[in-house]
């Protein structure tokens, strides 16, 4: 029962969402509702579920882990950060509010911002024609990164069309291919949930 | 020889630092020179055109789904976007998809109507933050078409005479990511009119979307934004020009100092090969 239950609650749950795109009418309406509110629900227990581990995982580096100054930190600026919101609210200009902007924002988008130092490194070490095929790829880039920038619509004024037309066929219908395969490989995978034959999300 | 031998094991630190000035000198003063005029994409001219075409109190919806890592290249499409809604007279409805861009977007809000031109806006009237909910975008259209909760009918000016996402002229999503695919999805079912502003890595995964004229626009990178400011600005006559157009002479820059980088590797290996042969 324990594997068929949940099993047969895929078929049906499946069924009535795809069923929905094609008929309408108020049994719909109220089945959207139903589980629009059970996502809801859901989603705010993640929530919850998510700050039950951070404090499991933290507590326990705290107590046994040589890295604890890291995870002292980590609670202490959650707990801070969970203060300065309750007390004086998250509107601009509140302390919470500057923290976010002054500590956090800085903080992701300078680690963001490393990955171009590394995209110039390993264009410099791997970013070579070494076949035809690479080539093509490397002469393309060119292209294409060349009419993204003022300059090489400066240098010749053809360069943002060759860019432009690269995107917008080859490029594109790649990207079709790619994701025409993703939805049959969906709509694969939805059947195979439907009747059970795929099982990996239910731990198995 | 030994240049060669050099070159190929050449310290990783001198390319971070190449990198780091090709990006910091054009901010400096007196760089000016290294501007060079930016011209408009139709995907970018796409979006101004069609807010342009809208009537005052018209009802644009802003899905925010990116947070500080991509606000470099963002923050500046959302102000110049932002801006030129209010000089529009359109109704914004903000609504965060992720928790960390609430703050980023009611700073930047709180920016821009801190300025003379823009300090009349009132939030309720002319513009609004919705709240976050922990939602997959499919249900939380879904929310949006039905109402269910209450998204749209809430008491307050700026949600007379809208009921549902059906009542909102155009859609703009935000992201970093491939968040909106989802609304594309279920674009082709609701038939609402949808852009996207997404960032320069991400741009070749929507072009298929404006192609079938489920996106209708398309702005990715700080060129878009780029572009935007440029349009917003001469529209207007007025100098609307912002980070984006400051950082393009520093994507110029950096990008010749890859290119310098690439076309030095291959040199060196081509050397190389042909040394091996010999």
């Amino acid at each position: 029962m324990k594997k068929e239950l949940p099993i047969l609650m895929g078929l049906i749950v499946g069924i009535l969402w795809y069923s929905e795109f094609f008929i309408a009418g108020i049994f719909y309406e109220n089945m959207k509702l139903f589980f629009a509110n059970g996502f809801r629900i859901a989603g705010v227990v993640g929530v919850m579920v998510g700050i039950y581990s951070v404090a499991r995982q933290n507590y326990a580096k705290i107590k046994y882990n040589n890295e604890r100054y890291y995870s002292i930190l980590r609670v202490t600026m959650i707990l801070l950060m969970i203060f300065l919101g309750t007390k004086r609210g998250m509107s601009p200009g509140t302390p919470f509010s500057s923290m976010f902007m002054n500590v956090y924002v800085p903080f992701q988008a300078t680690v963001f911002s490393l990955l171009s130092f590394y995209i110039a490194s390993a264009a410099y070490r791997s970013f070579k024609a070494k076949s035809v095929e690479s080539a093509v790829l490397l002469i393309a880039s060119i292209f294409v990164m060349l009419g993204k920038i003022p300059l090489g619509e400066a240098m010749w004024s053809k360069i943002p069309v060759i860019s432009e037309w690269i995107m917008d066929a080859p490029s594109s219908a790649g990207r079709r291919a790619i994701i025409f395969g993703g939805y049959l490989g969906t709509i694969t995978m939805m059947i195979r949930i439907f009747f059970g034959l795929e099982r990996s999300h239910l731990s198995e | 020889m030994r240049i060669l031998e050099k070159l190929k094991k050449l310290d990783r630190r001198i390319i971070y630092l190449l990198v780091f000035l090709s990006i910091l000198i054009p901010f400096l003063p007196g760089m000016d020179f290294l501007v060079f005029p930016v011209s408009t994409s139709k995907e970018t001219e796409t979006i101004f055109n069609y807010i342009e075409g809208l009537e005052k109190g018209d009802a644009i919806h802003v899905d925010w789904a990116f947070d500080p890592s991509v606000k470099a290249e963002l923050m500046p499409f959302f102000k110049a976007f932002f801006r030129h809604c209010m000089k529009k007279e359109l109704r914004v409805f903000i609504y965060y998809a992720t928790i960390n861009g609430i703050n980023l977007g009611k700073e930047a809000v709180a920016k821009i109507t801190s300025e003379n031109e823009f300090s009349h806006l009132k939030e309720g009237v002319d513009y609004i933050h919705m709240e976050w909910v922990p939602l997959q975008p499919g249900i939380m259209i879904f929310n949006m078409m039905t109402d269910y909760k209450n998204t749209f009918k809430k008491e307050g000016v700026i949600f007379e005479g809208i009921e549902t996402l059906n009542d909102i002229k155009y859609v703009l999503g935000l992201s970093g990511s491939g968040w909106h695919i989802t609304w594309i999805d279920m674009q082709i079912r609701f038939g609402y009119k949808m852009g996207l502003a997404v960032t320069a890595v991400m741009g070749p995964d929507f072009i298929p979307y404006t192609q079938t004229g489920q996106l209708y626009g398309l702005s990715y990178g700080l060129r878009g934004a780029a572009e935007y400011e440029l349009m917003v600005s001469e529209k207007y006559d007025r100098d609307y020009y912002d980070t984006a157009t400051r950082g393009m002479s520093s994507l110029t820059l950096s990008h010749l100092v890859i290119f310098g980088f690439v076309i030095i590797g291959n040199i060196v290996y081509f050397i190389e090969q042909k040394n091996r042969r010999i």
